[in-house]
C-alpha cells in the first residue's frame, strides 16, 4: 500500500471516530429514553440546546469544562420538559418532542442575536482543543456503562419493563412515570453532551444549523442498533463513517457536487432503516403514554 | 427464605365493609360486605358489569372506594384476567420485578432464578425460569402471573377470570395448585363466570348483581341452576332452537395447507353448508388459529378455498383483532365494513348508516353502554364481545367464522351470543364455530370436526356426536 493511501485511511478512520462521537451520545440518549417507553424525537433540539449553552458558558467563564457541563445540564433540562410533558401531562410524545426541536432551534438563533448581536453564528470561545479526544473515549465508556445499567441493575430491568408494559411495573409496586422521567432526563443529558461536543469539542463556535439533523440520524441509529447501547453505538459509527467519507471524498473527487456528497450519511441512514422495516421490533410500549 | 406464618384455618383474612364505588353514570359497587376466611376458596360470580372486577380491585388496593373499609390480614395479591407481564423479559425477571435480589450494584440473577424455581416447585408448577414470557403458551404465562403474586406470600389471593384462556387440562392443573394453596392457609377468591368450576372447586359462593351481593351460598348445598338464577335475577335466557334448513354448500376448503411448525395445517378438506353450524373441537394450539387466519385472509395458504363474498368474522381476541379500544362503538361498527356500498356515501363513510347499524347491534344484543359514542375499551368484556359478534352478523352474511365467540363472557351474554348465532343459522347462514369449550360445540354444532395437530382427526354429526369419543380424539388417541 502506498504511503499516501495509508495516510488517507488513517485520516478516514480518525475522522470517523470524531464524526461518530456526537451521534453516539445522542443515540445512547435515544436508547435509554425509548427503552423506558418514551420516543425522544427531541434529540435534535436537545443537541442544539447543549451545543449553544456550552458555547455560552465557555465564553462567559473561559472554561470549556464548565461549558461542557452546562451543555449537559441544558440537554437534561430539555429532557425534563419532554419527560414531564410525556408523563405528567400525557402529551403525545412526538408532538412534545417536535416542540422541543422547534423551540431549541428558534431559541438558539434568537439568543445569538440577543446575546452576541450577531445572527448566524457565535464568536469564538475557548474550546477543548486536543482534549476533545477525552470526550471521544467517554462516549464509548458511556455505551459500556449504559449496557451495564440496562442489563445488570435493578433500575435497568425496571426501565426495560417500563418500555414493554408499564402496567406490570406499576403492579410490581414501582412508579413507571418516575422511571420514564428519569430516563428521559438522562437521555437529554447525553444528547446535550453530544451537542456540546459539536460546538466546543470539534470547533469553537455555535452556528445555526450546526447539528444538521444529527439528532434524527441518532434516532435512526437507535433503530438500526435495535435499541441496544452497543448496537446504537455501532450504528452511530456506521453513519459517522459516511460523514467522514464525504469529507475525504470532497478533497479527491471533483466531478460530483459537494452537496451530493454531503448527503451521504443521510442516504446511508435512509437505506439502513428501509432495509430493516419489518425485521426489528421496538419496545412494546414505546411512544404510548402511561 | 423465611416463609410467611400461615393463618389459622377459618381466621378472617379479608374483611370488606360497606364498599361503595361509583363512576360517572354508574354505581359499580353499591355497598358490599364480604369476608374471606383463611383456607377457603370463595367464588364471586355475576354477570358482566355486576361490579365483580371493581370489587376485586378495591380489595387489592388498585381502586380507592368512595366509602367503606378494607381490612386484610396480610398482603393481597391479584391475578388479572388480562395478564400484566413483560413479554420480552424472562420468567424469573417478571416474577422478581421490583424485588430483585442484589449482589452489590448488580441483580443477582442466580438467586432470582433459584427463588423462582423453588417457588414453582413448592406450588407444584412446572416452569423454566429462563424462558421468555412471550414465547410461552397462555396457560404457562398464567403460571408466571401466579408465581409473581405468590412471591409476595399473600394472605389473600384474588383471581379474576383465571381460567378464561386455559385449555381443559390446564384448568385441572390450575385448580390443583389453587386447592393446595388454600390448604396451606391462603384465602382465595375467584371471580368467574364458569359455574361448573365454581361448583367443583369453591367452598362458598357470593353472587353479585347491579353492584350488590344478592345471594350467598355454601357450595355444598347449591346448584348451577340456583346460582345462575341469582345472577340474572330470574329465569335463565333460553338459547334459541335450531330449525331444519336446506343444505347448499356455502364454504369449502380442499387440501388446505397453511402455517408452519406445530400449528401448520396439513391438507384440510371440509365444507360448511347453508343453515349449518360446523364446530371445530380441539385443544388450543392444534392449528385452529392458523385455520382462522387463513380463512380471514391474514396469512397465505395453499389449496382451494371457496368463500362467499359476504363473510362475517368473529376473531378470537376482541382486544387485538376485534376492536379498536379507544374508538367509539359507532366507529368500531364501521371497522372492516368501510368498503361496503351500504357503509359509504361517495368517498366518505356514511356516518348516519353507521350509527343506525350501531343502534341495531345495541338493541339486538342488549349492549349496555352510556352512549354509542363512548370508547369500546370502557365497556365490559361481554358488551365488547356483543359488538364484535353483532358487527359480524350485520347484513345477514352468507358465511360466518366464529372463533371462541363466548370467550371470557358471562352466562347471560354467552346465551345471547349463542342464540344470535343459531338464529343466523336458521336464517340460512353457514357458520364455522371454532371453540376450545367442548360444551359450546356440543350445544351449537350440527356437525363436529375434531382438530388435532393441524389435521381433522374425526367427524361426527347428528346422533353420532359422542362426547367421549370426541374427547379422546382431542387428546390425540385414536378411537
Amino acid at each position: 500500500m502506498s504511503s499516501a493511501g495509508g495516510a488517507l485511511i488513517v485520516t478516514l478512520l480518525t475522522l470517523t471516530l470524531i464524526k461518530s462521537t456526537p451521534i453516539i451520545y445522542a443515540a445512547l440518549g435515544g436508547v435509554i429514553s425509548e427503552r423506558s417507553g418514551v420516543v425522544n424525537i427531541g434529540l435534535e433540539g436537545m443537541m442544539i440546546g447543549g451545543a449553544f449553552t456550552a458555547v455560552l458558558f465557555s465564553g462567559m467563564t473561559g472554561s470549556p469544562v464548565i461549558g461542557i457541563i452546562a451543555g449537559i445540564a441544558a440537554g437534561a433540562l430539555l429532557g425534563f420538559i419532554l419527560g414531564f410533558a410525556a408523563t405528567v401531562f400525557k402529551v403525545d410524545q412526538i408532538v412534545a418532542g417536535t416542540g422541543i426541536n422547534l423551540v431549541a432551534a428558534g431559541g438558539a438563533a434568537y439568543a445569538l442575536t440577543l446575546i452576541y448581536n450577531q445572527p448566524g453564528a457565535s464568536p469564538q470561545v475557548s474550546a477543548l482543543g486536543n482534549n476533545f479526544w477525552i470526550l471521544v473515549a467517554i462516549a464509548f465508556a458511556c455505551a459500556a456503562l449504559l449496557h451495564g445499567v440496562l442489563y445488570f441493575t435493578p433500575w435497568g430491568l425496571r426501565v426495560r419493563a417500563c418500555g414493554e408494559n408499564p402496567r406490570a411495573v406499576h403492579d410490581a409496586g414501582l412508579h413507571p412515570l418516575r422511571l420514564r422521567l428519569y430516563a428521559v432526563i438522562l437521555s437529554g443529558a447525553l444528547a446535550g453532551l453530544g451537542g456540546a461536543f459539536l460546538s466546543i469539542g470539534e470547533v469553537n463556535i455555535y452556528s445555526d444549523g450546526m447539528t444538521a439533523g444529527r439528532g434524527f440520524i441518532a434516532l435512526a441509529a437507535v433503530i438500526f442498533g435495535r435499541w441496544t447501547p452497543w448496537g446504537a453505538t455501532g450504528a452511530a459509527i456506521f453513519f459517522g463513517f459516511f460523514e467522514a467519507l464525504q469529507y475525504v471524498l470532497q478533497g479527491h473527487i471533483s466531478w460530483l457536487p459537494a452537496d451530493a456528497m454531503q448527503a451521504l450519511p443521510y442516504v446511508a441512514a435512509l437505506f439502513a432503516i428501509a432495509g430493516l422495516v419489518g425485521k426489528v421490533r421496538a419496545p412494546a410500549a414505546d411512544g404510548i403514554p402511561y | 427464605m423465611e416463609a410467611r406464618e400461615p393463618l389459622a384455618p377459618d381466621a378472617p383474612a379479608l374483611e370488606l365493609r360497606g364498599i361503595q364505588k361509583a363512576y360517572p353514570g354508574v354505581v359499580a359497587v353499591g355497598g358490599v360486605d364480604l369476608d374471606l376466611r383463611a383456607g377457603e376458596i370463595h367464588a364471586l360470580v355475576g354477570e358482566n358489569g355486576a361490579g365483580k372486577s371493581t370489587l376485586a380491585n378495591v380489595a387489592f388496593g388498585a381502586i380507592k372506594p368512595d366509602a367503606g373499609t378494607v381490612r386484610a390480614a396480610g398482603t393481597v395479591g391479584l391475578v388479572h384476567q388480562h395478564f400484566q407481564l413483560v413479554g420480552r423479559l424472562s420468567v424469573w425477571q417478571n416474577v422478581m420485578l421490583g424485588r430483585e435480589p442484589r449482589r452489590g450494584w448488580r441483580i443477582d440473577a442466580r438467586a432470582g432464578r433459584e427463588r423462582v424455581r423453588a417457588l414453582a416447585r413448592d406450588n407444584g408448577l412446572e416452569i423454566d425460569p429462563d424462558a421468555f414470557v412471550d414465547e410461552l403458551p397462555i396457560g404457562v404465562q398464567q403460571r408466571v402471573e401466579l408465581l409473581r403474586e405468590l412471591e409476595r406470600e399473600p394472605a389473600v389471593l384474588l383471581l379474576d377470570e383465571p381460567t378464561a384462556a386455559l385449555a381443559p387440562a390446564e384448568i385441572d392443573s390450575f385448580f390443583k395448585t389453587i386447592t393446595q394453596l388454600a390448604a396451606r392457609g391462603t384465602a382465595i377468591m375467584i371471580v368467574t363466570h364458569k359455574l361448573h368450576e365454581v361448583l367443583a372447586y369453591s367452598s362458598r359462593v357470593s353472587v353479585m348483581r347491579h353492584g350488590k351481593i344478592v345471594a350467598r351460598f355454601e357450595t355444598a348445598s347449591t346448584s348451577v341452576d340456583e346460582i345462575a338464577r341469582a345472577m340474572v335475577g330470574g329465569e335463565l335466557p333460553q338459547v334459541a332452537q335450531r330449525s331444519e334448513t336446506a343444505p347448499a354448500p356455502r364454504f369449502s376448503v380442499r387440501n388446505l395447507r397453511a402455517g408452519t411448525g406445530s400449528v401448520a395445517l396439513n391438507g384440510l378438506n371440509f365444507e360448511v353448508r347453508a343453515g349449518e353450524i360446523v364446530g371445530i373441537a380441539g385443544v388450543e394450539g392444534n392449528g385452529q388459529t392458523t385455520l382462522a387466519d387463513a380463512i380471514a385472509g391474514v396469512i397465505p395458504f395453499e389449496g382451494e378455498m371457496q368463500r362467499p363474498p359476504h363473510t362475517g368474522i368473529i376473531p378470537q381476541d376482541r382486544h387485538r383483532e376485534g376492536l379498536v379500544l379507544n374508538w367509539s362503538i359507532v366507529d368500531n361498527t364501521v371497522l372492516g365494513r368501510q368498503r361496503l356500498p351500504s357503509a359509504r356515501r361517495g368517498i366518505l363513510v356514511d356516518r348516519r348508516s353507521a350509527r343506525a347499524d350501531a343502534e341495531a347491534i345495541a338493541q339486538r344484543f342488549d349492549v349496555r353502554a352510556a352512549s354509542l359514542d363512548v370508547a369500546a375499551g370502557t365497556l365490559s368484556g361481554g358488551n365488547q364481545q356483543k359488538i364484535v359478534v353483532g358487527r359480524s352478523l350485520l347484513g345477514d352474511p352468507e358465511f360466518v367464522l366464529a372463533y371462541q365467540p363466548t370467550r371470557g363472557i358471562d352466562v347471560g351474554a354467552a346465551a345471547l351470543v349463542q342464540s344470535r348465532l343459531i338464529e343466523a343459522r336458521n336464517a340460512g347462514a353457514a357458520i364455522l364455530l371454532i371453540s376450545f369449550e367442548l360444551d359450546e360445540i356440543l350445544a351449537l354444532a350440527d356437525r363436529v370436526l375434531v382438530m388435532y395437530r393441524g389435521a381433522i382427526a374425526g367427524e361426527f354429526s347428528g346422533a353420532n356426536i359422542d362426547r367421549g369419543r370426541i374427547g379422546n380424539l382431542m387428546a390425540g388417541s385414536s378411537v
